[in-house]
């Protein structure tokens, strides 16, 4: 009787929790697929390279986190192998005696010995998830029902397949693939198996193929709705992630006179790459472990400003994919909502978030978006900011300098302008800090004398150079960031320079990443880079190297933009210099404030970054602490003076250390 | 409602004044000009007036060369209705200017309120405000730090020296020259910036309004820079010795004891 019944039993369940599974996760395609934006699939085999390694091979979810990295690799390999086995079970429930065994044997016997290693490992990983959440808690992970209840789910999913083969042990004896059990069959021996009733073996097989039975569909239905939808998204999202620590922000082509919305305001304008990217968090927190805002007690955590979107996407699901009524729908940015303004402008773009996360989020994004509506379309902004964007329109710099005065910092250093000497080999593009701020234009000038000792011949742009437009474009003012670029990039292909020495890494990143969608591609290099060359080639003799230990702050738009954490290190290394490295360094060096154009903002909500930082740069009680960012140095210093050591300690650029070996400082 | 402000094109407050070959004018061919800042308020307190008089229509004005188009398109971007732009020469002055505004905003009808900055950050003269309530024969009331506005009349608060505050009361129409003080002038939302590029900027000549180079009555001669700065001198030692060492440099030296 019972059997008769069970495959339509088990086709009844099946239908149920797929429809159900389908239904929920087709109104999540479908709402993806409303969002505006192209697909564009490029470098295929690049992608499937970076898809075998972080999915596949689990690499990101490894890196830096060793320990919880292969607690998730274990539940991740257990899982690819065990869904074999629920597949074979859904199909031999509904046709009897349909299993693996049925097309071979001995696949079925290697499959079940596999399996057995597999569930084990699972559990592992499980055990290791409860110790986490229930014994260290880590602040930055959201530790909710939700995650134990799917720790729960899976213990129990992988105990009921071992209850199902230990039962099945002594319902088939002389079963070939028993000798394969390699876990299963002394469990059931422990348990006193081996000899039951086929009734009790019966029974025990039954109870416990339901269980696994439920349990997985019990996932199908559970899935959609909770963070473990990243189940289903992460895989997806890591393929289409971006190749590289190389980014240029989207740029807005204020040519299009049908534009009527600039930035995004609220769900409805998230292109599909942010809705897959809300979808794929599971909220593991470990970019708000390494965010900068979050650790000084900023309202922003990279992790909740997307958990935050996708339940506000989520609220408008059913408006957006019947597009009913788009224009009711609110902004995300609400002054006492989750996302305040304060949130949105707690940002120093330090990508910490970005680089940490393990499933290719780009959290900053839609900040940026969301600043360019909240400036552009609102106007609404920190207050100081009006200053700062005046200044970019006035005088092209973000500080109150007249432009007139941009190549006074190198009157006395016999300094040739592009314009006099128009086939310099090497443009140095100084940028406003090294042009007007007074410890900037310092470290201007150690660059100019140490180019000057190798031969190099170069010129600046003088009076022609403007901002870059980081501080404009990272303030959401892509309206003005454009007017700066527009006149820097024509005054760059009027010189068509062979390369582009930036001392700036804001600067640097700028013209290296984002002037090319401008139409100026060009040879950039920071000071770093072109130095260390300089140096192995022997044209910059270092006769007076010092053995000094000196700690080294990494900047974020030369590190994480950039990719570029050996050519200071190697140059400090060249100049004689000891590192003493601080724990947050390379890719979890920990910001300075600045970026971001938080620069330019107060700071007035918790602790200040470049205080945070600074403590932990003096930690190493090194004399000298080591920058290659103008923002760094005056963050740094700054957070001296707050501590009352700058009697104590110094932040020099690497420049200037170079310059010091040299002896001719 | 016709409300009217009147702004003033200036280099801007970082250009390096130089002097032209001549000697008798500035050289400013290569200044970056900017709306002058005092004139900022006097915008945004026009448009506040309009937000809360749904009935007021804000024309705002700026008397000189072709250039002075930028600056009204900055202020219809901040949300005037309509630009006039009233052609007057380089060479105008304060008399000229006065006049100019006076004749161009009677001849745009019954004005209700004016606004004007105090003053422009160029010459700093302080004439115009005054000049063209006398040509348009309204009170005036300048450097208001704060106005409260009635049906028929405004009440103005105005700051004096030492940080004291006069009220006034004013019927309407009247002129009221704003104070660095008087509002936060808004930064332009880009949509409006982009509506701003495509107004019409309304274009008087002197001969609309009837207006001759007869009324310049200011001509400048011999214009020099101011002697530069020499530099500090800081005094070493201790806190006895540099008290010495000052009055003696202050009795030798700058001889001013």
């Amino acid at each position: 009787m019972y059997l008769t019944i069970k495959p339509f039993l088990v086709l009844l369940c099946m239908a149920g929790a797929f429809s159900y599974f389908f239904y929920k996760t087709k109104a999540l395609i479908d709402l993806m697929r409303a969002a505006p934006g192209g697909v564009i699939i490029d470098r295929i085999p690049e992608r499937t390279f970076m898809f075998l390694r972080e999915v596949i091979w689990q690499s990101s979810v490894r890196r830096n986190k060793p320990i919880v990295g292969i607690a998730h690799t274990l539940i991740f390999w257990g899982f690819l192998v065990i869904t074999v086995g629920t597949l074979e079970m859904m199909v031999e429930g509904i046709f009897h005696g349909l299993t693996i065994s049925s097309l071979s044997p001995t696949v079925h016997g290697w499959y079940v010995f596999i399996s057995d290693f597999a569930a084990i490992g699972v559990l592992g990983g499980v055990a290791f998830g409860f110790y986490r959440r229930l014994v260290i808690k880590p602040d930055y992970l959201t530790n909710g029902l939700d995650a134990k209840l799917i720790l729960v789910f899976t213990a129990t999913l992988m105990i009921s397949l071992y209850g199902y083969n230990m039962f099945r042990i002594p319902l088939e004896p002389d079963a070939f693939i028993n000798s394969y059990f390699i876990l299963s069959t002394p469990l059931a021996a422990m348990f006193g198996l081996n000899g039951a009733s086929s009734s009790l073996a019966f029974a025990g097989t039954e109870f416990f193929y339901w269980v696994h039975l439920s349990m997985v569909l019990g996932f199908l239905v559970y899935i959609p709705n909770s963070k473990h939808l990243h189940v289903l998204s992460a895989a997806p999202n890591i393929f289409f992630k971006r190749l590289g620590p190389e980014k240029a922000f989207e740029k807005t082509d204020f040519e299009d006179e049908s534009l009527e919305q600039y930035g995004i305001a609220n769900s409805t304008q998230l292109p599909w790459g942010m809705v897959l990217d809300l979808y794929a968090c599971t909220e593991c927190g470990r970019c708000e472990e390494q965010c900068p805002a979050a650790m000084t007690g900023k309202p922003l955590s990279p992790k909740k400003i997307i958990h935050d979107l996708k339940v506000d996407l989520l609220s408008h699901s059913k408006t957006i994919r019947e597009k009913g009524d788009l224009g009711a729908i609110p902004g995300f940015v609400q002054n006492e909502g989750e996302i305040s303004p304060d949130v949105i402008w707690s940002c120093t773009t330090c990508r910490a978030c970005e680089v940490s996360c393990p499933v290719g989020i780009e959290q900053i994004s839609p900040i940026i978006e969301s600043r360019r509506n909240l400036v552009q379309m609102e106007a609404a902004f920190p207050a100081e900011l009006q200053t700062v964007f005046k200044n970019l329109e006035n005088n092209f710099t973000p500080w109150a300098f007249p432009a007139d005065s941009r190549a006074d910092w190198c009157q006395e250093l016999g300094v040739k302008q592009m314009s006099e000497h128009r086939g310099a080999e090497v443009l140095y593009y100084v940028g406003c800090a090294g042009s007007f701020d007074d410890r900037a234009k310092k470290v201007a000038t150690a660059i100019v004398k140490l180019l000057k000792m190798a031969s190099i011949d170069f010129a600046i742009l003088g009076k022609e150079e403007k901002c870059n437009g980081d501080p404009a474009r990272r303030a959401g003012n892509e309206y003005l960031a454009q007017m700066l670029i527009q006149e820097n990039v024509e005054t760059l292909n009027k010189y068509q320079p062979k390369t582009i020495l930036a001392a700036c890494p804001h600067c640097f990143n700028t013209l290296r990443n984002e002037y090319p969608a401008f139409g100026a591609q060009y040879h950039v290099v920071h000071h770093s880079q072109f130095l260390r060359e300089l140096v192995d080639s022997g044209q910059i003799p270092l006769n007076n190297k010092s053995d000094e230990r000196i700690t080294y702050h990494d900047s974020c738009y030369l590190g994480r933009w950039n990719g570029e954490y050996d050519a200071p290190r190697a140059l400090l290394k060249s100049a004689g210099v000891k590192l003493d490295e601080v724990e947050r360094r390379r890719t979890k060096g920990l910001c300075c404030g600045a970026g971001g154009a938080r620069m330019f903002m107060e700071e007035t909500i918790g602790k200040r970054v470049n205080i945070e930082r600074t403590e932990e740069l003096t930690a190493k009680k090194t004399k000298t602490v080591a920058a290659n960012c103008p923002f760094c140095t005056t963050m740094i210093t700054d957070g001296l003076k707050d501590a009352n050591q700058q009697d104590d300690v110094v932040v020099k650029d690497i420049a200037e250390i170079l310059l010091e070996a040299t002896g001719k400082g | 409602m016709k409300i009217f402000v009147c702004i003033k094109q200036v280099p801007d407050t970082e250009t390096r004044i130089k002097i032209a070959s001549d000697g008798n004018r500035l050289d400013l061919a290569g200044a970056k000009w900017i709306m002058c800042p005092y004139d900022e308020f006097a915008v945004e307190e026009a448009i506040r007036f309009k937000e809360k008089n749904s009935d007021a229509t804000v024309t705002v004005i700026s008397a000189g060369p072709e250039r002075v188009k930028e600056a009204l398109r900055t202020a219809l971007a901040m949300g005037c209705d309509n630009a006039l732009q009233v052609a007057l020469p380089e060479n105008a002055d304060s008399f000229m200017t006065a006049k100019a505004l006076a004749k161009s905003i009677a001849a745009e009808g019954e004005a209700h309120i004016v606004f004007t900055g105090k003053q422009a950050i160029d010459d700093d003269a302080a004439q115009v405000t005054q000049a063209m309530a006398e040509f348009l024969d309204m009170p005036a009331v300048s450097v208001v730090l704060r106005a409260e506005y009635g049906a028929n009349q405004i009440q103005a608060e105005r700051e004096i020296e030492g940080g004291s505050i006069e009220k006034y009361e004013a019927p309407m129409p009247c002129v009221i020259a704003a104070q660095k003080g008087m509002n936060e002038p808004r930064y332009a939302s880009l949509p409006n910036i982009m509506k701003a590029k495509k107004k019409v900027i309304k274009l008087v000549s002197l001969a609309d309004i009837g207006v001759t180079a007869d009324e310049i009555k200011i001509s400048y001669s011999g214009f020099t820079l101011p002697p530069e700065r020499a530099g500090c001198k800081m005094l070493e030692g201790d806190v006895p010795t540099q008290s010495k060492e000052l009055v003696r440099l202050l009795r030798e030296e700058a001889k001013v004891i």
